[in-house]
């Protein structure tokens, strides 16, 4: 009984991941342009740095994976996005993700989007809701 | 498209293995710096014995173990999303609404990603897997 459950709802535990990590995501795009919620190192952003172009992608990848629209095509930007904010922004700083604020952050994301790209976006969503029209 | 449904759907459950994999090791980090303190991270490493942060390591530790060599990965990370959930709403939410601010992204991120393992299980790359071939052999 308990593996019936258990299959019945790991679907839609998929689209509860991909909506959490979305809103999670989308909250990184509107502090940077929004200043929602407003975070003071965002301040100083020029509007033509590399983390402009980040928040341009946090902002609509992560609006379209919390929807669940286009999911493999936003999560493949999303994890990519964070496979070079790793790279570029913290993995320089140090060896291991734990001692950078948000290097784990990062890691994270990146691989949950990168599984993302597979596996879709279950039941509950907009993509499922094309599907069956 | 049916090609690419094809990749899909044998390329998920190794995916999956491998968010198992790297979820572990970041949570592992945690464990490590607590417990031991190494690597060291200022205000967390090495905890008093027997205090409610070396308990956390503790569980960190065990069940982070479990779920990276993906053993019993059910159960390990359902227990981890449960501490995550705990860890979120004791030591993030009271500071500020928004995760962003209250520095609990992570926290978040992890409990829901457990929470998924714990469902979804292990996926082919693991102790679980293998165990499950030796039985049907």
């Amino acid at each position: 009984m308990f593996d019936q459950v258990r299959a019945a709802w790991t679907p839609h535990g998929l689209s509860l991941l991909r909506i959490i990590s979305g809103l999670l995501f989308l909250e990184h795009g509107t502090a940077k342009y929004l200043q929602l919620p407003h975070l003071a190192a965002f301040d100083s952003m020029t509007w033509s740095s590399m983390i402009d172009l980040a928040g341009i992608v946090e902002f609509t990848t992560g609006a379209l994976l919390t929807v669940g629209l286009f999911t493999p095509i936003a999560a493949f930007l999303a994890s990519g996005e964070m496979a070079v904010a790793y790279f570029t922004t913290w993995a320089p700083r140090s060896l291991l993700p734990i001692l950078t604020p948000g290097g784990d952050l990062a890691v994270l994301y990146c691989f949950v989007f990168f599984y993302l790209i597979f596996a879709g976006s279950g039941p509950w969503s907009l993509d499922a809701l094309l599907k069956r029209k | 498209m049916q090609k690419l449904d094809e990749l899909c759907a044998t390329w998920a459950p190794r995916l999956l293995s491998l968010l198992r994999f790297m979820t572990a090791l970041v949570i592992l980090q945690y464990a490590l710096t607590k417990l031991f303190g190494v690597p060291y991270l200022e205000g967390l490493a090495n905890q008093p014995a027997f205090s409610l942060y070396w308990f956390t390591g503790v569980i960190e530790l065990v069940l982070g173990t479990l779920v990276l060599l993906g053993l019993f990965t059910r159960y390990a990370a359902f227990i981890l999303s449960g501490e995550m959930a705990f860890a979120y709403f004791i030591e993030h939410a009271p500071h500020n609404f928004f995760p962003l601010l209250n520095e609990g992204n992570e926290a978040v991120l992890f409990c829901f990603t457990f929470l998924y393992l714990a469902a979804a299980g292990s996926g082919p790359f693991s102790l679980d897997a293998a165990l499950r071939q030796n039985k049907r052999a």
